[in-house]
């Protein structure tokens, strides 16, 4: 069996061949000629591939400093402990987080027309409606996730794996994990309501009552789920280990693993799922706007530079034709069939605050059941 | 004239001519420094006003001030504010634990498991610290503490992974168990109160075996010894005399480990199972979400802190009352 | 000179079966971790099927780690200077007096290290904050420092109760100063606690992740990076690295036990 495993040496090989494809377009020229100074992101290991830093950096003389971020609450904490004068410029908020950022006005609008590699971003994305809040745009979209079921393909079956039901079936009774609070969304749609709650935003009543049905459905599961876990280093240790079969998990995670070789395989079930989008955002107030704006038009450059997202993160690149440049397993890994596909919606931030009041105390509730 | 008793004498009684003295000698008897001191020891009050001023303004503004700040946003009603609007003080984040049954499971879990741990961590470092205090040779006992306490500067997530990949199903004991022939199918230690007593006690073990160690290194031997010359057995021994003379080691170590206990977080989320919620995770999870809960954290974050103060307040209480009670 | 109390076979194969059980038990991790290490794939876990070297010699040559590596040393060493020298003071105000508000001072003192560690960091940002005080290394220092100063002064205090009064009391009559005595007994006689907690110290502040994540800049301690790590899967290399680092601290240990035994060797002469 070859060794499929990208180790860190030739990732580096291959995207540096990657970055070095990317041609020093005309605006970053113009960009050193405005002099340097630095610019400060916040966002996840390996999103901002490597080469690309390296050559920005040395193109334009603008220093790129990265801090590194594990998820989206300790960043919202971050960037909330900094106010009004955040020491960041750009941040990697996940789609449906974005009216939560927007209304602690910790984020300033995206002035697309000072992007001009934003028709490089694939439309389903960059123009879909859960992107455009209160007429404008808030983030360039980079990674697009979704909810999925992975299970161990040595074990449970590709029909199996095409309901949600499995998941709560007697046969894998201890072999499941998933995320309490992303499984409410399914289990809302699976029991046939919108898990977005916009179509009940005004009818409080309504919505209630469907997080009260879909908690006790969790509740009265709980003695089959082996574990409520809450990143993907931990659903991929579990599958290694082989302490689940199956379980929701965040396409990148399983990818990664599916990329290393593990028996494993991912499905977009029938009834549904819903899906998120990573993207880089302007911080209200940021010290270095001008190089925030430099930065994120280079780094939309080329879909080089999304595959090499890609193949670090496992989640798909929002670029157009960034699959192009991925390997056969890669392609895999980070693709669905269409009838699938077609059973995929995107989290809505609308009726997020009414949603995620009822939704939070019945991830307590079901934890403490 | 004053006696320098850093004035060094020669193996004939005779004293060092003034030049040769040493330097605590010279120190002592110089000039500005005996002005120093005498601004100093003016008054014995002065004394203890010079000696406590930095640890009371360091203890005010380090141990206080942050806590303080906490305490505030507990009592406000949104964290961080949005500017231009006004905050106001309520109760109302204390009320809310008060007033949802489905905080006090986790809750009463945390220090039930705090408690339970506690003691496993007693039972299993105390004969350890006793081995190392009295069954290893003097010069070897710190050699061998030191050893002890390498694997502990292992990192907690990176430790608390190797537990998994130890515990799993095709983990390194189900594997030996199976080649041992021991099992056909793998036993599911993980996620449950088990692995995380695992993780637990491990992180604890280290707070508890110092005290205790300190404290059965310092039980003179002799009263062992007269005791086993009476005829006490073993057991006897121990639990007339060592057991009473470590009272307060036990009970230092006891505390502190129950207090930590009750804060850890980290190791019970990735190692516990679905019935094994602790409450800093329930904590944690007002913190992880919108910034109008802050202040529903900080307020549950005191009630855990104060109730585990009052707990162990009562714990060193009973010990004492066990001390006074105990006739020398 | 310590004639030991003799215990029967079976008690003392009892002890013994404990104590090298507890070993064990500590070590496992510690082994699984280093072999991991060698494991070649991008996940850590049983079976084994090829090994490699390269995640090891990978981390002496990415730049990356090694100066987080530095970094997270320099920051571990500081905190503990002032936590040593903060604590070891107010372990002399607290310990053998009674002063008006003596137990409110113990409380106070002992605050940092009973707060949970979120609960602590988050705190210790708004008040970074409010104060003005800059995320950075700083920032951290700092935390840490505070953090600390609990146990070195409960491992002070501890040692200090047992200095026999009478000692300081000689050192007077014969003409000593407080401060003197201070210096020339009491001090010496709290090296052997002062160390003990400076290694300790060196421990929490080299582990700590919470604190440093939220007062830390774009410069990752250790913890802050393999944490961040982490989202792409507990990994060999993450491994490898925690074993580098573990190999390192220790040999700091070790060679700091070494050199304090022959210094209290000389010291005794």
């Amino acid at each position: 069996m070859t060794k499929l495993l990208m180790n860190r040496r030739r990732f580096i090989g291959t995207t540096a061949l990657a970055g070095a494809a990317v041609a020093s377009p005309a605006y970053l020229r113009r960009a050193s000629a405005q002099g340097s100074g630095e610019v400060n992101i916040w966002t996840y290991n390996d999103f901002v591939p490597e080469s690309f830093k390296e050559q920005f950096e040395s193109e334009t003389g603008i220093k790129v400093n990265v801090r590194l971020v594990d998820d989206q609450g300790k960043q919202f904490n971050l960037l909330a402990a900094e106010q009004p004068n955040p020491t960041v410029d750009i941040m990697t908020v996940a789609g449906h987080r974005f009216l939560q950022f927007i209304d602690s006005e910790l984020l300033a609008p995206l002035d697309t027309s000072r992007l001009t590699n934003w028709g490089n971003i694939n439309p389903t994305f960059s123009e879909s409606d859960w992107s455009t809040i209160n007429g404008e745009k808030w983030g360039a979209p980079i990674l697009s996730g979704m909810e999925v079921l992975s299970y161990n393909t040595e074990l449970v079956s590709q029909e199996e794996a095409m309901t949600w039901n499995t998941l709560f079936s007697e046969k894998y009774s201890g072999q499941t994990a998933y995320i309490i609070q992303d499984m409410m969304s399914i289990v809302m749609l699976k029991l046939g309501y919108d898990g977005n709650m916009v179509e009940y935003m005004d009818d409080p009543e309504k919505a209630a009552a469907i997080v009260e049905e879909a908690k006790q459905f969790l509740i009265d599961h709980k003695p089959l789920v082996r574990k409520y876990y809450d990143s993907g280093a931990e659903f991929q240790q579990m599958m290694v280990n082989q302490d689940i079969a199956l379980g929701h998990s965040w396409n990148g995670p399983a990818a990664a693993l599916i990329n290393d070789g593990f028996p494993l395989a991912m499905t977009i079930p029938n009834e549904g799922t819903y899906g998120f989008v990573y993207t880089y955002n302007v911080a209200n107030n940021a010290p270095n706007v001008d190089n925030a704006y430099t930065f994120l038009d280079a780094i939309l450059a080329s879909p080089e530079i999304g595959a090499a997202m890609t193949k670090a993160s496992g989640f798909i690149s929002t670029y157009k034709d960034a699959s192009n440049y991925l390997t056969d397993l890669e392609k895999k890994s980070t693709s669905f069939p269409e009838e699938q596909l077609a059973n995929l919606q995107f989290f809505r931030a609308e009726a997020n605050e009414m949603k995620y009041g009822l939704v939070d105390p019945a991830v307590e509730a079901v934890k403490a059941a | 004239m004053t006696y320098d008793a850093s004035v060094r004498k020669d193996r004939d009684g005779h004293t060092a001519p003034l030049g040769d003295r040493p330097f605590w000698g010279r120190v002592a008897n110089w000039g500005p420094y005996r002005a120093f001191l005498a601004i100093l020891t003016a008054s014995p009050r002065r004394q203890f006003i010079i000696l406590a001023a930095f640890p009371i303004l360091w203890l005010l503004t380090q141990h206080l001030g942050p806590m303080l700040q906490m305490l505030r946003v507990s009592l406000i009603d949104a964290y961080p504010v949005a500017p231009g609007t006004p905050q106001a003080f309520t109760f109302d984040s204390y009320m809310r634990f008060f007033g949802d049954r489905i905080f006090w499971q986790p809750f009463f879990r945390t220090l039930t498991f705090a408690a339970v741990f506690t003691f496993c961590t007693l039972i299993l470092t105390y004969p350890v610290a006793y081995f190392l205090a009295r069954h290893v040779s003097r010069k070897n006992q710190m050699l061998m503490l030191l050893l002890l306490l390498i694997p502990f500067w292992v990192g907690e997530i990176v430790r608390t992974y190797a537990i998994m990949i130890l515990l799993g199903n095709t983990g390194a004991v189900n594997l030996a168990l199976k080649w041992l022939g021991l099992i056909d199918r793998p036993i599911p230690f993980m996620y449950t109160s088990f692995s995380m007593g695992i993780g637990i006690v491990y992180l604890t073990a280290l707070y508890m075996l110092l005290p205790l160690y300190s404290a059965l290194e310092k039980l003179p031997q002799s009263m062992n010894e007269a005791a086993a010359d009476l005829g006490a057995g073993a057991w006897t021994r121990f639990r007339r005399i060592s057991l009473p003379l470590t009272i307060e080691g036990i009970s230092s170590g006891c505390i502190l480990v129950f207090l930590i206990s009750t804060g850890f977080y980290a190791t019970p989320v990735l190692l516990g199972g679905p019935s094994t919620t602790v409450f800093p995770e329930t904590i944690a999870g007002f913190f992880h979400v919108a910034g109008d809960e802050w202040p529903t954290g900080a307020a549950f974050a005191v009630i855990m802190f104060a109730t585990a103060l009052v707990i162990t307040g009562v714990f060193q209480k009973v010990m004492n009352m066990l001390r006074k009670g105990d006739t020398k | 000179m310590n004639r030991r109390v003799e215990l029967n076979r079976g008690n003392r194969i009892f002890l013994a079966c404990v104590y090298w059980a507890f070993v064990l038990y500590v070590f496992v991790p510690l082994i699984l971790m280093i072999v991991m290490g060698f494991k070649d794939s991008k996940f850590i876990g049983f079976p084994i099927r090829s090994w490699t070297l390269d995640w090891y010699t990978g981390v002496f040559s990415d730049a990356e780690v090694l100066y987080t590596f530095g970094y997270s040393v320099v920051i571990a060493s500081l905190s503990t200077l002032i936590s040593v020298i903060v604590g070891t003071w107010i372990a002399v105000l607290l310990e053998g007096r009674k002063f008006w508000g003596r137990a409110v001072t113990f409380g106070l003192m002992v605050l940092p290290a009973l707060v949970p560690g979120i609960i602590s960091a988050i705190a210790f940002r708004i008040y970074a904050r409010m104060l003005g005080v800059e995320p950075g290394m700083g920032a951290i220092i700092w935390a840490h420092a505070v953090h600390n100063v609990p146990f070195v002064t409960l491992v002070v205090m501890a040692r200090l109760s047992t200095l026999p009064k009478s000692q300081i009391e000689a050192a007077r009559d014969l003409g000593a100063d407080p401060l003197m005595a201070f210096m020339r007994i009491t001090l010496p006689y709290l090296v052997p606690a002062i160390l003990g907690a400076s290694v300790f110290c060196l421990l929490l502040s080299f582990d700590d992740f919470v604190r440093s994540f939220f007062l830390g800049g774009y410069d990752p301690t250790l913890p802050v990076l393999i944490f961040a790590m982490l989202r792409s899967g507990m990994s060999p290399e993450i491994n490898a690295i925690a074993t580098v680092a573990l190999v390192l601290t220790a040999a700091i240990g070790i060679w700091a036990e070494r050199f304090t035994r022959r210094a209290n060797k000389e010291s005794q002469t």
